[in-house]
Formats: structure tokens, C-alpha cells, sequence
């Protein structure tokens, strides 16, 4: 009954409002009618937001939200963690109308993440949003980073075109980037080349005893400010349970899929603690063959 | 398809069985039965096996394990001084069938550390049934056959309303001694009997004064059963039975056993009539659970410490009756089905970090759901025929995501399995003159392949030290077998010679993989579960039960199997040459009795398996038994001496070459009520 004022202005606001004070003895009458109405138009709205789609953030969790002076929207920054690790980022970026508070679907969006040690300055590994156009009113995009803060302090300046109104700007997200228990994030100098790599783990996020997909980035270090993705090398996957002494067997090995990533299958035959070796080469010649990375679940 | 098959099957016996004409016995010369009470399924004719083994039985502070052994069929396999494995022929593990009273039960360890003889003690067995060839998978598509343990029923005494049984024995050689009772209790037309056994055995001796560690165990086991007589020719009956068993040694494997519990239950109604067309038959319904905890904090020297549980669980229908059609055939049918979940898993803990886990047996479900019929005809007063049949659809399913994802570690999309296994024989019995018979059967069968042939997950085998993996995807194995029996019997002397051959199809074995790595610290290697292309078994059995004055009874049996893969191999778990010979004498109200026990060394081994060779052996064993009623109680004393010479020795089955007990001396009391 407490939502019946508010279904019964939501119904008709005058008639019902007319009637209750002109007649009281018709107020039961009234009242029936009008929880008749009220919960038609309830259910009404009920069917509506079942055909309404679903939240698209439904799952990730906000990071931070903030206008984005110039380009006239107020943008939110969602992950799936919640806290941000060292390694390989995946972030969502929501963009709405400042004034209108609608969605902005279409804008051209740049990273530019950047570490501030004080001293020096450096950026990092980034992927843009793939397209202008958001996926499902989102638009996903990654920041590798390469160190956690306490180093320094991490921002991820975030360019933002809207492209309903051609107007633009940008944001400076400030982020602290915690060490995991686990690195997922490994750097070597290869013995080939003398070229600094760095290699994030991506996947598996949730390992499982059985067949996992397992997913690695490739970065090499051109100058502090230019990370580019990198596809010239092969990788040999080696999975190995260090207090037992076994590996584990039909694993496939890591091959290019694009813009740097490597994806594979690895098998654990057990849950506990994993090390995944991984070897890399460049044609015949090897970069590195000292990486690994710990799993334990 | 496979019902159309079942059908036809069913069919072609009754089309059969009006064509012919009477006999008066049912006779299965395949069967051997040890009455352990005087009591003997009737619709098995008695042969010169349950002579002999009534022999055996007369020594009662033998364990169902000792009188196992002694028959000319069978061979234990040991791990431990608890839990042997029995083979029929060579044939062990899933070749056979190992029931209690028709029920399947099936071991919650993946080492087969629990084979379901360990439930069973002489005082709940009334009977036990070993059955080869042509009929041996009556009960149970098989093709090494099958050993079905009988359970003691309660008995309607005439003059008495309640009797009992005390006996209380000791061991020397394991310092081990038990205890167990049995009461019974009837009325009119209720009767009960409760039993319970409680054995403790420390560590044995081996020959020589060696302690074996790790072989110590001890156990409680009890039942309990009633029996409601509805009229003269119908009786319900329903079982229960418990086993426990803890601080189980296993010194021929790297773990112990903390606790394995079994629980077995089964109601049943049973009905004889002679007078009509199906003159017997009994249902039962059953339900089983076993669960097994290995256990290794007591080993020293533990790499990393780990825990193995396992559970089955059982539940089960069957329906079996007996026909006569005329004057000279008999019909027999069973109609089973059952169910059984396995589940195993293994942790290890390594102190920092998370706990290792997986599934040792992923999660399964067999289904199994069969009919068989046997049919016997006289064609004249010297000849019989007897062709036995079975069908069964077995079912195997993984039952969980986390079983599931394990099994496609190997590359397997599907491991379910639907397979139909065809049983078929004929035997033919022929009297050559009075004194001399002689029988002769042919017989294929299938079997599928065990849940951990299957899905095994790195199961360890102490005995080649190779991690073992199972195959979803194999064959049935099958066999071809054919078998050759002369009886000679005079007075009360009968003497008898069996010769079988099987060939083998698909048969079952590890295969060495060197591309998989050993997941058990120390393991050789791993192997994966294959068909092989062929195999071959092949081998005699003779008894000969002699009673040359009344009091002097003598018994000797011998067996010989040789066995090999397709590449002349010879095939492991194959025991060599063995005679056991008793002499009994028995005056009066004393007994004296003398056993040999001669064993030849056993060189034909399998090196792929791990085996080596096994030297000979020869013990002497001596028995004293003396019975006596005081006032109104039977009173039974039985003392002996077993390998009097104190020899050292193990078998060829023996794993890890563990010495056997040496020499033991024992003493054992019975009083009857």
C-alpha cells in the first residue's frame, strides 16, 4: 500500500486527487480502482524494462568517473576487478551527453598512460578502443603497467573526440597500480637483439584442473614514450609443478593472434602451484629463455 | 537393435526348450561350491570340488582368504596381509566378477586395495561359488569368471528358539588374534541372526624372524539378518552388513589405509516349488556403499603428504529363476541391472602452499542392465547339452564438469560409453562309462574395460612403478576360451583333470607413453591403458580326493597357467606350478591333519610389468583338532602349526616380493550353544 500515492500520481494525478476529496464514501471504490490501475501500469513498466536491455556495466565495477573538458561528456571508467594490478589492464570507458546525460556512442578515444617517477617520465604499452563506434555503449581498451606505483605515480590521460559534436578534449585519470601476489607482468633484455620486451599474462584469469586457454601480450620498448606491440617472436610453452617435478601434457604453444597477443592452451593436470616457462626466440635465434610465470589456484 | 537382440535371445530359449524333453538334474560341471554349512545350492550338482572343499572347510580357523587359495582356480594377488585379490585363472581385476550373494559391489580404491572378499567372514559365508567358462557369467558378462560369496541365512530351528556361536583365536606369527560370535533367534515364522567378527593383527614375521612393517591391520565387522517365512514356499529376507576396517598396513605400497567402511544392503524374496514350471526364484533389490581412506602419515620418509579418498556407491535389482520345461531340460534366466558412481580424489599438501588437488577416478556412473538364460537338455542318458547366453548394455558416464574437464586434458571430446557385450557358450557332457566322464565347452565372452582402465588419472602401480591413464576410447576385450574336463570317480574316490585355452582379443594393458610426464614423485614413467591385439591363457587343474580306509582322507590339487601377449611375452600376474597336498586323519572325536605346499619357481615373467622371478618354495603345515560337547554346548579346539620349517618365501602374485609369514602357530576355540 505505501506505493499506492505514488502509482495512483503516476496513474492520473488530477481524478485521483479530485475524487478522494469531493467523496469520501466513494473512497474505497476509488481505492480499488485505483490499485487496479496502478498495478496494470506496474505491470506495464515491469514488461518494459524486461525488453529494456541489459546495464552493459552489469559485472564491472567503477573505477572513476569525470567530465572531460571540451568534448562536452562526462565520462566513467569501469574494470572487471575493481582494483587495478600491475600487467595487463583491460578497461571500459562509458560516455555520456554532459548536458543530456545520453550515451555517447560514437567518440574517437586515446590512451596515454604515463608514469611519473619524478626524475623521469615514461609511458607504457597501451591498446586503444578498436573502433569509434562503442561495443554495446562501451568502449574497451588496455593499459599495460609495467611497474606498480609504488615507483612513482601512474595516470592514464584520456583523449576523448565526441564525434556526435566534433568537439574534444581530454582527461587525467590519476590510478594506483598494486603488485600482485602472482606477477603477470615480466620484462626481459633479449640475447639476440640486446631489445627490452616486456610480456604480460592475460589468460587464464580463472585456471581450472583441465584445458585452459592461456593468453600473453608482447611489447618491446622502442624510447620511453613509444611501446609498441610486438609479433616477431615465437614462444615455447613449458608448464611445470615445481614440487612435484612433473609437467603436464598436450599443451599448444602460444602463436600470434595480433596486435602482440599470443594465444595457446595450457593444461593443468592438478590445482596448486604452477610455473608456466616460457621460452622465446626469434627465428633460430634466442631471446630469452628465463621467463615464467606463477599461478597457484 | 539391442533389445530386438535381447528379444531374439529370450526367444530362441523357450522356442528350444519346447523341442526337448525332461532330466531330472541340473548339473553345471563349470561350478565349483564350497559348503561351508553343509548347505548347497540344489540346483548345482555336487562334483569333486565340494568334496575337496569341504575338506578345506573343516579346518575352521580358516579364513575366507585360505580357503580361497586352495582351490585349484584360484590365486590370490597380495599387497598386504589384508585385502588379497582374487584371480580366477590368471584372470583378475575387471575379467571377473566378484559378488555377495549376487550383488556387485564395487572397491572404493583405485589400487584395488578393497576387493569385496575383505566383507565377507567365515561366519557370514554359508557357501561360496566359483564359476569358469561356460557359465561363468551367468551373474555378469566376464571372461575369467566369477567368485559369488554366499551369506549365511538365518536358520528356523525346530527345538530351539536361540543359538549361538563363540570362537576366539590367535596367531603367532602376527601376535594377531580375534573374536567374533553368532546368535540366532526364531520363532514361528521370524528368524534373525546377528553375527559380528573383530580382528587385530600387529605386524607378522616373514621366515626367518624378519618383521614385515606396515602389515599390521584391524577390523569389526557385523550383520545382521531376518527372514519372514510367508508360507511353506516363499520367504522375504532382508541383510544388512557392515565392515570396518582401520590401520590397514599395505607393505608392498607406498600408503596405508586410515578407515575403509562398507555398508551392504539387500532385500530379497525367494520362492521354490517343485511342482510348478518355474520350481524356484528369487528378487532382490540392493544397495551398497563403500568409502576408503588411504593414508601415509605413518610411513616415514614422505616425499610430500598426501590424502586418497574414495567412494562407490551401488544400487542394484536382479531377478533370477529356474524352469522346468519337460522331463529333460531346464531353463535357468537372471534378469540384473545395477548402477554404480565411483568417485576418488588426491590431495597433497605442501606446507606454503595451496593444496594440490585432482580427481584420481573423475566422477563416473556405470549403468549396467543384462539377462542371461542357460539351458540344459539331456539328449540321451550319457549326453547333455548345456548352452548358456548372456546380454548386457553397459552405460558409463562422467557425472561432473571438474571429471569432465580432466578427461579433455587428453584430448578426449566425449568419454561416455554405450556398449553391448555378447556372451555365448556350449558345453557338452558325456558319461564314457560309469566310472568316467567327460565334459567339454567352447564359449565367447566380453568384458568392458574398468572405470579405471577408462578414466584413470595417473594411477600409481607400486608393483611396475609406473602412473597409470586411462583410455576412454577402448576396446571390449574378449575372449575365445575352450575347456576340457575328465572326471574318473570309484567308491568315494574321484579324480579329475581340467585343461582350458582362451585367446584373447583387444586385450587390456599398459603401454608405455614417453611423451607423458610421471606425476608421482620417484615413478618410472607412465603408461596408457591399450587394446593389444591378442593374448593367450592357458593351463590345467587336477584334484584328486582320496579315501583309501574311513578314517584316512587324502587331497591333492595342482594348477599350472601360462599366459602371453601377442608377441610370446609372458603376461604378469601369472603364478607358477603349485601342488597342495593334505592328509587327514581322523580316528574319533580327534583330528590329526598334514599339508604340503610346493610351489616350482616361476621364470616366465613379464619384464614390461616389472616382474622378476619367483624361486620355489616348499612348506609343511600340521593341524590338531579336537571336538567334544560339555552339558549342552559343543565345544571345538583346533591348534596347529603353519610352515613348520620357518621358510622364507613369497609368491609370484606377491607384490614387491614381501615375504609371507613365517612359521605360525595358532590356537582357536568354538563353543556352540
Amino acid at each position: 500500500m505505501a506505493v499506492f500515492p505514488v502509482r495512483c500520481i503516476q496513474a492520473g494525478m488530477g481524478m485521483c486527487q479530485d475524487v478522494l476529496i469531493k467523496n469520501i464514501q466513494m473512497k474505497k471504490i476509488i481505492l480499488s480502482l485505483a490499485i487496479v490501475i496502478a498495478i496494470t501500469f506496474g505491470l506495464y513498466s515491469c514488461s518494459k524494462d524486461v525488453i529494456q536491455e541489459p546495464d552493459p556495466t552489469e559485472g564491472l565495477i567503477k573505477l572513476t568517473e569525470g567530465y572531460v573538458p571540451g568534448a562536452a561528456v562526462k565520462m566513467e571508467l569501469y574494470s572487471k576487478e575493481g582494483t587495478i594490478n600491475s600487467g595487463f589492464s583491460k578497461f571500459y570507458i562509458a560516455l555520456y551527453d554532459s548536458v543530456t546525460g545520453n550515451r555517447v556512442d560514437d567518440a574517437a578515444i586515446q590512451l596515454m598512460p604515463m608514469m611519473d617517477m619524478g626524475m623521469m617520465q615514461h609511458s607504457a604499452p597501451y591498446e586503444n578502443p578498436a573502433s569509434s563506434k562503442a561495443d554495446n555503449h562501451l568502449f574497451p581498451c588496455s593499459v599495460v603497467f609495467i611497474m606498480p606505483s609504488t615507483a612513482g605515480s601512474w595516470t592514464v590521460k584520456v583523449n576523448v573526440k565526441n564525434l556526435l559534436n566534433n568537439k574534444e578534449g581530454a582527461l587525467t585519470i590519476p590510478l594506483t597500480v598494486t603488485e600482485p601476489v602472482k606477477s603477470k607482468q615480466k620484462s626481459f633484455t633479449a640475447t639476440h637483439n640486446g631489445g627490452k620486451y616486456f610480456i604480460s599474462l592475460i589468460d587464464p584469469v580463472a585456471p581450472k584442473v583441465g584445458i585452459n586457454d592461456i593468453e600473453i601480450a608482447v611489447y618491446k620498448k622502442v624510447s620511453m614514450m613509444s611501446w609498441p606491440a610486438d609479433s616477431s617472436l615465437s614462444v615455447t610453452l613449458t608448464p611445470e609443478m615445481p614440487t612435484m617435478g612433473h609437467g603436464s601434457p598436450n599443451n599448444v604453444n602460444p602463436v600470434h593472434i595480433g596486435k602482440g597477443h599470443y594465444k595457446g592452451k595450457v593444461n593443468f593436470t592438478m590445482t596448486g602451484y604452477w610455473k608456466l616457462n616460457l621460452d622465446f626466440m626469434e627465428g633460430t635465434a634466442v631471446a630469452d629463455s628465463t621467463q615464467f610465470f606463477d599461478i597457484e589456484f | 537393435m539391442k533389445k530386438t537382440f535381447l528379444f531374439i535371445l529370450l526367444l530362441s530359449y523357450c522356442w528350444h526348450a519346447k523341442a526337448q524333453t525332461y532330466i531330472s538334474q541340473m548339473s553345471d560341471d563349470s561350478s565349483r561350491i564350497v559348503a561351508l554349512n553343509e548347505i548347497i545350492v540344489n540346483s548345482i550338482q555336487k562334483n569333486p570340488q565340494h568334496y575337496l572343499v569341504r575338506f578345506f572347510k573343516a579346518n575352521s580357523a580358516a579364513t575366507l582368504e585360505d580357503i580361497l587359495s586352495r582351490l585349484p582356480e584360484v590365486s590370490l594377488i597380495r599387497r598386504g596381509s589384508y585385502g588379497m585379490e582374487p584371480s580366477i585363472r590368471s584372470f583378475s581385476g575387471g575379467q571377473i566378477n566378484v559378488l555377495v550373494d549376487g550383488m556387485r559391489i564395487h572397491g572404493a580404491c583405485t589400487d584395488k586395495m578393497d576387493p569385496a572378499t575383505i566383507y565377507i567372514e567365515p561366519i557370514n559365508l554359508e557357501n561360496l561359488q566359483v564359476q569358469t567358462t561356460a557359465s561363468g557369467f551367468m551373474s555378469g558378462s566376464t571372461i575369467g569368471g566369477t567368485v559369488d560369496m554366499k551369506m549365511a541365512e538365518p536358520d528356523f530351528l525346530q527345538n530351539k528358539k536361540l543359538t549361538g556361536i563363540v570362537s576366539s583365536g590367535y596367531q603367532s606369527a602376527a601376535k594377531s588374534f580375534f573374536e567374533s560370535a553368532k546368535l540366532n533367534y526364531s520363532s514361528n515364522r521370524w528368524a534373525f541372526r546377528a553375527s559380528g567378527t573383530y580382528r587385530k593383527s600387529n605386524n607378522y614375521r616373514s621366515g626367518g624372524g624378519e618383521e614385515i612393517n606396515f602389515s599390521q591391520y584391524e577390523k569389526l565387522n557385523y550383520s545382521l539378518s531376518a527372514k519372514f517365512q510367508q508360507n511353506n514356499n516363499t520367504y522375504i529376507k532382508a541383510d544388512l552388513l557392515a565392515d570396518d576396517g582401520w590401520n590397514i598396513g599395505y607393505p608392498a605400497l607406498p600408503m596405508d589405509v586410515g578407515l575403509a567402511t562398507a555398508r551392504i544392503a539387500s532385500v530379497s524374496i525367494h520362492h521354490s516349488d517343485f511342482s510348478k514350471l518355474i520350481y524356484k526364484w528369487q528378487m532382490k533389490v540392493y544397495a551398497n556403499k563403500i568409502s576408503h581412506f588411504m593414508d601415509d602419515t605413518k610411513r616415514p620418509f614422505v616425499p610430500i603428504h598426501m590424502d586418497m579418498p574414495g567412494l562407490s556407491k551401488t544400487f542394484g535389482a536382479f531377478a533370477e529363476g529356474e524352469m522346468k520345461l519337460n522331463k529333460k531340460q531346464r531353463l535357468s534366466v537372471r534378469a540384473d541391472g545395477s548402477s554404480t558412481y565411483l568417485s576418488a580424489s588426491m590431495t597433497m599438501y605442501q606446507p606454503g602452499q595451496l593444496p594440490m588437488y585432482m580427481l584420481t577416478w573423475p566422477d563416473n556412473r556405470k549403468g549396467q542392465y543384462g539377462i542371461a538364460a542357460s539351458w540344459i537338455t539331456e539328449i540321451d542318458s550319457t549326453l547333455k547339452l548345456q548352452l548358456t547366453s548372456r546380454a548386457d548394455i553397459i552405460t558409463y558416464s562422467l557425472t561432473s564438469t571438474a571429471a569432465k574437464d580432466q578427461v579433455s586434458i587428453f584430448g578426449y571430446s566425449s568419454a561416455n560409453r554405450n556398449d553391448l557385450l555378447k556372451n555365448i557358450s556350449t558345453q557338452l557332457s558325456k558319461k564314457i562309462t560309469k566310472k568316467l566322464k567327460a565334459t567339454g565347452s567352447i564359449s565367447y565372452s566380453e568384458r568392458m574395460p574398468t572405470a579405471s582402465e577408462l578414466y584413470g588419472f595417473y594411477l600409481f602401480n607400486n608393483s611396475d612403478g609406473f602412473d597409470y591413464i586411462g583410455s576412454p576410447n577402448l576396446k571390449k576385450e574378449n575372449s575365445w576360451q575352450a575347456d576340457a574336463s575328465i572326471l574318473y570317480t570309484k567308491g568315494r574316490n574321484r579324480v579329475q583333470f581340467n585343461y582350458f585355452y582362451s585367446r584373447l582379443a583387444n586385450y587390456i594393458m599398459g603401454k608405455v607413453d614417453p611423451t607423458l610426464s610421471t606425476m608421482t614423485i620417484g615413478a618410472n614413467g607412465v603408461k596408457s591403458y591399450i587394446n593389444i591385439s591378442k593374448a593367450s591363457i592357458s593351463g590345467f587343474e587336477a584334484s584328486a580326493f582320496l579315501k583309501p580306509t574311513v578314517d584316512l582322507d587324502i587331497v591333492s590339487t595342482i594348477r599350472y597357467t601360462k599366459g602371453k601377449d601377442a608377441e610370446g611375452n609372458p603376461l604378469p600376474f601369472i603364478a607358477p606350478f603349485k601342488n597342495l597336498t593334505s592328509l587327514r586323519y581322523q580316528p574319533g572325536i580327534i583330528s590329526i591333519q598334514l599339508e604340503s605346499e610346493t610351489s616350482l619357481q616361476q621364470n616366465k615373467v613379464s619384464y614390461l610389468a616389472g616382474e622378476d622371478q619367483t624361486p620355489a618354495y616348499f612348506l609343511l603345515h600340521t593341524r590338531l583338532g579336537y571336538a567334544t560337547s560339555i552339558r549342552k554346548s559343543s565345544v571345538e579346539l583346533q591348534v596347529g602349526v603353519e610352515n613348520i620349517f620357518d621358510k622364507k618365501y613369497y609368491e609370484h602374485l606377491d607384490w614387491g616380493n614381501i615375504s609371507r609369514p613365517g612359521r605360525n602357530i595358532y590356537a582357536q576355540v568354538k563353543i556352540g550353544f
